[in-house]
């Protein structure tokens, strides 16, 4: 099944839209810092990276919704190459990139896709569940898996070295 | 001597804020009607379901920010930054919208967990009313705010090309279209001050200059640089299409013979600013 999607995130070409239906995990600054801490320590990180895809996001709930949307990725760039070896497969934010993460994701095959952002209501129905991972304690800022249904992403850098920026 | 009850301040706020977080303003709306590029459908649900769901147009809800023109002889029944404080947390924790504070910013941050303190800025006039400011600041367009100290003799030109070229560089990390909002003058904290004011719709800046005289508005200034935006591809979310920059605001202020302040504040498209006067 995941492999299925990796595939379908590397033929996938700039530009082009895609519903995804799957999970992500939602993690921003602080998390993937202290991510890179503990790896860095020698301990086990407190949850599997492999095969998922990455979703620089904080949420809020409302009227029983997780209500979400993309973070600047940009912040996210110096944490790129740390995900990518704990074997991330997509990452999903706003905005342009560093040249230096454009690079890591051809290189890797990893393609960095947008969501649509200041869509937080919108995207909200697109969540159909939702669990903490790792560090609760952080609040907006904590990791969270969640599920989604049709959830709107267009292909910011794709495999091929090409960017819509 | 006027006095006027904290309780109605406090819930005009508490409205306002609800308001400006879930309906959006109707001149954003307009602006999307015949944009047809890149997530237009997501774009315009997104305002109609915060609109009728009463769910927050973006997950940021931002930092509050409060800027007061608090008559000189307008008497509150309570402190004024307690009621603003209250009316955030109150709205905050009822509404589930994001409580996105955290204290100690640079070691701990840890999140206050009722999305105060709000920013405060109160300034006294001559009018006997009290006219409240706020806006809902998120963090993606804040990180755009910059100041640059020129020179006296700077060219027109080159304060232009300065402008343009941060937006230029900028405006594909915030939520494009953005407002940019410009303070030319004062000192570095007072440009800073007129660059966020300059981000509130052009019918709340016209009374900036009947609460503060010095303060100017460079129309024809603004006039050019949203039309060398206009020049610029970024487009809506930075994918190419549409417009960049929807409104462009420049104001001005006296300042020290060795000095031109030049700053740069960036709102995003959602454009979540309010003022409430009460009498």
């Amino acid at each position: 099944m995941q492999e299925d999607i990796t595939n379908t995130f590397r033929k996938a070409k700039v530009g082009e839209k895609i519903e995804y239906t799957g999970s992500m995990l939602v993690m921003r600054d602080i998390a993937q810092k202290r991510l890179v801490e503990i790896d860095k320590s020698g301990a086990a990180l407190p949850l599997d990276l492999n095969g998922q895809v990455a979703f620089y996001a904080g949420p809020t709930f409302a009227k029983g919704n997780m209500v979400i949307g993309p973070t600047t990725s940009k912040r996210m760039d110096k944490f790129l190459e740390f995900l990518i070896s704990k074997g991330i497969v997509a990452t999903v934010g706003k905005g342009r990139r560093t040249q230096e993460a454009e690079v890591l994701c051809v290189k890797y095959k990893v393609p960095y896709f947008v969501a649509p952002s200041g869509c937080a209501a919108y995207l909200a129905n697109c969540v159909t569940n939702w669990e903490i991972i790792a560090f609760e304690e952080l609040g907006p800022e904590a990791i969270y898996r969640i599920e989604v249904t049709g959830f709107p992403l267009l292909v910011a850098t794709d495999v091929f070295g090409k960017s819509v920026f | 001597m006027k006095t006027i009850d904290s309780k109605i301040v406090y819930e005009r706020v508490c409205n306002a804020l609800l308001d400006v977080n879930t309906n959006i303003d109707p001149r954003v709306e307009k602006l999307f009607e015949n944009y047809d590029g890149p997530f237009a459908r997501e774009i315009k649900e997104n305002m109609n379901i915060a609109r009728t769901s009463k769910m927050p147009l973006c997950q940021d809800t931002g930092i509050v920010e409060f800027f007061v023109w608090k008559g000189y002889n307008v008497h509150l029944t309570s402190p004024l930054k307690d009621t603003l404080e209250r009316a955030v947390r109150e709205v905050y924790t009822g509404s589930g919208f994001r409580k996105g504070i955290v204290s100690d910013p640079l070691f701990e941050r840890k999140n206050t967990l009722d999305n105060t303190p709000a920013i405060i800025h109160i300034f006294e006039i001559d009018k006997p009313v009290i006219d409240i400011w706020m806006i809902a600041k998120g963090g993606g367009s804040e990180n755009l705010s910059t100041i640059f100290m020129l020179q006296p003799s700077e060219s027109y030109e080159n304060v232009l090309k300065t402008i343009v070229n941060h937006i230029e560089n900028n405006a594909a990390n915030a939520c494009s279209p953005i407002i940019v909002g410009v303070g030319i003058g004062g000192t570095s904290d007072k440009a800073i001050l007129l660059s966020k004011l300059a981000l509130f719709n052009p019918s709340t800046i016209e009374l900036l200059h009947r609460y503060d005289e010095k303060i100017g508005e460079y129309s024809q200034m603004a006039n050019e640089l949203q039309e060398r935006f206009s020049n610029l591809k970024i487009g809506v979310q930075g994918l190419g299409i549409g417009p960049t920059v929807q409104r462009t605001n420049v104001l001005n202020y006296p300042t020290h013979i060795a000095t031109l302040p030049l700053a740069i504040s960036v709102d995003c498209y959602l454009s979540r600013t309010l003022s409430v006067v009460i009498e």
